[in-house]
């Protein structure tokens, strides 16, 4: 059956692996919409003694983070293959972009973790489930021991629902895929690797622990809040809404850009493969128009195919917090240090339709 | 096995997803889960006739007077802990019960959404506080619609402050209710654009307010809910409109025959919550939904 999700024993509480990582004050205090004021922000990263350590492991004064446990590449190599529309082969163009970047998923448990939020036909809000299903037969051709589907939307709790009239289940009822709620998966509790929002741990689902390939799959859109959605940002639909609530307002209490950091530091992906055949433009990620752009851009550094992404679309990685913040430790957001497969950007590159509060987000012309 | 969600499948289904522990999980051979746990015990009592079996419920893992669901760690939930002692107010005969219930009634009183700074993103007032699903959020709808529901139906009780908190809740409620009626996580309007309603968070809330049926938000939303009823075919939309069509009077044969449809029971089988909801729903002749009747 493609419906049932993950059929594993029930994690006993010693099996919860408790959190390690020093205590972060609580400071909130939002000041905007639903986010902490930037005053407080500073003011948390002010004592972050307790709560990080510099290089060589030594108490650092200026990182959220373990310095030692992220190493910038030197070089980042991604892919843009072009899809003009939805009928083209993606388990074929999805199998060349692996082969083009040495991706190697033999053996592995691999979890495609397609953005879904919610679902209103004629819009183009979630990633397409050809796009999702043809990413399954890549990775089972490639030798994956497993592949699940795994989604935990952030506004729409009734995935029953979603899932069948967005048209993901008839996929995974054809191609016999395992899809996993992540909103009501069973938890445990997880050490953040890094302390952007001030957070120590989260309750995250058990089935992100049982995967040892974690594919993000974003539809590339406008975010109003955040600038910019992507791989990076899909990662907010780990966080279980049974636990947490919907529209999982800690994280945006915490600061977007913050937990998105935190969120990727501790997922840990392996490879995102993103959906910008349709994408969204203007009051993303809900109400913006669908956009044609044709492409799939497939990477392991998220911040360097997130990068790309925006520049595609017009906006500046560096005017986009997040963005701008994983490139100083995550991964590549700088275009020299990115060496692109595939198609070249300024293929595809355009200027999006954004709302008024991104237009400081553009690209200097 | 039957393809059509009778009664009697998903009640098999039900108590082959029981855990040892005598809850449910949401999902079979998971862990018990307090949401789940509570809905199926008020169908498969309902569906018998007889009380609901609240005591698992009564000795939930708990802190400091609240149900814990999930990790040790985890934030309170707000709303199940709502929808579990909603469950226990008409079992005074069980010990604990009583207590669970003005416990959780006295300390919901207390909660409250974070309070936001007015901005020109959003049309609503962020200044009105109900509920948050967790400690330090903002307030939503569905769990404002739960704990609201739930201090309704304690009123005799009398807990301090609680109708002021209901009287708040409502004023959430009207606040943000979507242009042509509905209701959905907890945003109608952002950055000029008015965002779609959902039908089973606007059950949930029409629940809540069933008590204000000439409220025009509850009007519209009544009628919006009407016009989208079967539109969402899902085990859990279709169970909470048709629990919301009984306790406002309307007819609920047509969301009936959609929930029992054929092949339905093969997409929703290992989908626990949606299964207790649908035996709930389909076993209206037993209970008239009295669990969520004011």
């Amino acid at each position: 059956m493609p419906w049932p999700p993950s059929r594993s024993s029930p994690p006993s509480r010693a099996a919860l692996r408790r959190d390690q990582s020093p205590h972060w004050p609580d400071n909130t205090d939002p000041e905007g919409p639903f986010s902490l004021s930037r005053r407080h922000f500073l003011a948390a990263l002010a004592v972050p003694v307790i709560a990080g350590t510099g290089a060589c492991g030594r108490p650092s004064q200026t990182t959220p983070y373990v310095a030692v446990d992220f190493r910038l590449p030197r070089r980042s190599t991604m892919g843009l293959f072009p899809a003009a529309d939805y009928s083209v082969d993606f388990a074929d163009l999805i199998t060349r972009g692996f082969r083009e970047l040495g991706v190697n998923v033999a053996g592995k448990r691999v979890l495609l973790k397609p953005n879904m939020v919610e679902y209103e036909p004629g819009t183009a809000i979630n990633t397409h489930p050809l796009v999702v299903a043809g990413a399954a037969v890549a990775c089972r051709r490639a030798g994956a021991a497993d592949v699940v589907v795994a989604e935990g939307p952030g506004h729409r709790r009734d995935v029953e629902y979603l899932i069948t009239s967005n048209g993901l289940y008839e996929q995974l009822k054809e191609h016999q895929l395992r899809f996993v709620d992540l909103n009501h998966d069973d938890v445990h509790e997880v050490a953040l690797r890094s302390w952007f929002t001030g957070m120590r741990s989260l309750a995250l689902p058990v089935e992100l622990a049982r995967a040892d390939f974690i594919i993000s799959m974003p539809k590339l859109k406008t975010h109003h809040w955040a600038g910019m959605t992507c791989s990076m940002k899909n990662l907010f639909g780990v966080l279980p809404g049974a636990v947490y609530g919907w529209p999982k307002n800690i994280l945006h209490v915490r600061g977007i850009p913050n937990s998105i950091l935190d969120l990727n530091t501790t997922v840990r992906p392996s490879l995102s493969i993103v959906d910008a055949v349709t994408a969204m433009e203007g009051d993303g990620p809900i109400m913006g128009k669908p956009r044609a752009l044709g492409f799939v851009a497939i990477g392991t550094d998220f911040p360097a195919v997130d990068a790309t992404c925006a520049r595609i679309i017009g906006l500046d990685p560096q005017k986009i917090e997040y963005l701008a913040r994983a490139g100083e430790f995550l991964g590549n957001i700088d275009d020299s240090k990115i060496e692109q497969r595939g198609e070249r950007p300024s293929r595809y590159a355009t200027q999006f339709e954004v709302i008024k509060a991104l237009e400081g987000l553009r690209l200097s012309s | 096995m039957d393809s059509r969600l009778t009664p009697a499948a998903i009640r098999a289904a039900l108590l082959a997803a029981r855990n040892p522990d005598g809850g449910w999980p949401y999902y079979p051979q998971h862990a018990s889960r307090l949401e789940p746990t509570v809905w199926a015990l008020l169908a498969l009592a309902r569906d018998a006739n007889r009380p609901a079996e609240i005591d698992v419920v009564v000795r939930w893992p708990g802190k400091d007077g609240w149900l814990v669901d999930g990790p040790a760690d985890a934030p309170v939930n707000y709303p199940f802990n709502a929808l579990a002692a909603l469950a226990c107010i008409d079992r005074p005969d069980r010990p604990g019960a009583t207590q669970l219930v003005t416990t959780i009634a006295k300390q919901l009183v207390d909660v409250k959404g974070l309070a936001l700074q007015q901005n020109d993103a959003q049309r609503q007032n962020n200044a009105l506080q109900a509920w948050p699903w967790i400690d330090q959020t903002f307030s939503w709808v569905e769990p404002t619609a739960w704990c609201t529901l739930f201090l309704k139906k304690i009123k005799t009780l009398a807990i301090p402050g609680a109708a002021e908190r209901i009287a708040t809740a409502e004023r959430v409620i009207r606040d943000r209710v979507c242009h042509d009626g509905g209701w959905n996580y907890g945003s109608s309007n952002v950055y000029g654009q008015e965002l779609y309603p959902y039908v089973p968070t606007t059950a949930i809330t029409l629940l809540a307010m069933q008590d204000e049926r000439a409220d025009p938000a509850v009007v519209k939303s009544l009628k919006y809910l009407e016009a989208n009823v079967t539109s969402e075919r899902s085990s859990v939309a279709l169970s909470l409109s048709a629990i919301c069509f009984a306790v406002y009077g309307l007819p609920i044969d047509a969301i009936g025959r959609a929930l029992a449809g054929p092949a339905e029971l093969s997409r929703v089988r290992e989908n626990v919550l949606g299964l207790a909801m649908s035996l709930y729903a389909l076993s209206e002749n037993t209970h008239a939904m009295a669990a969520f009747t004011l």
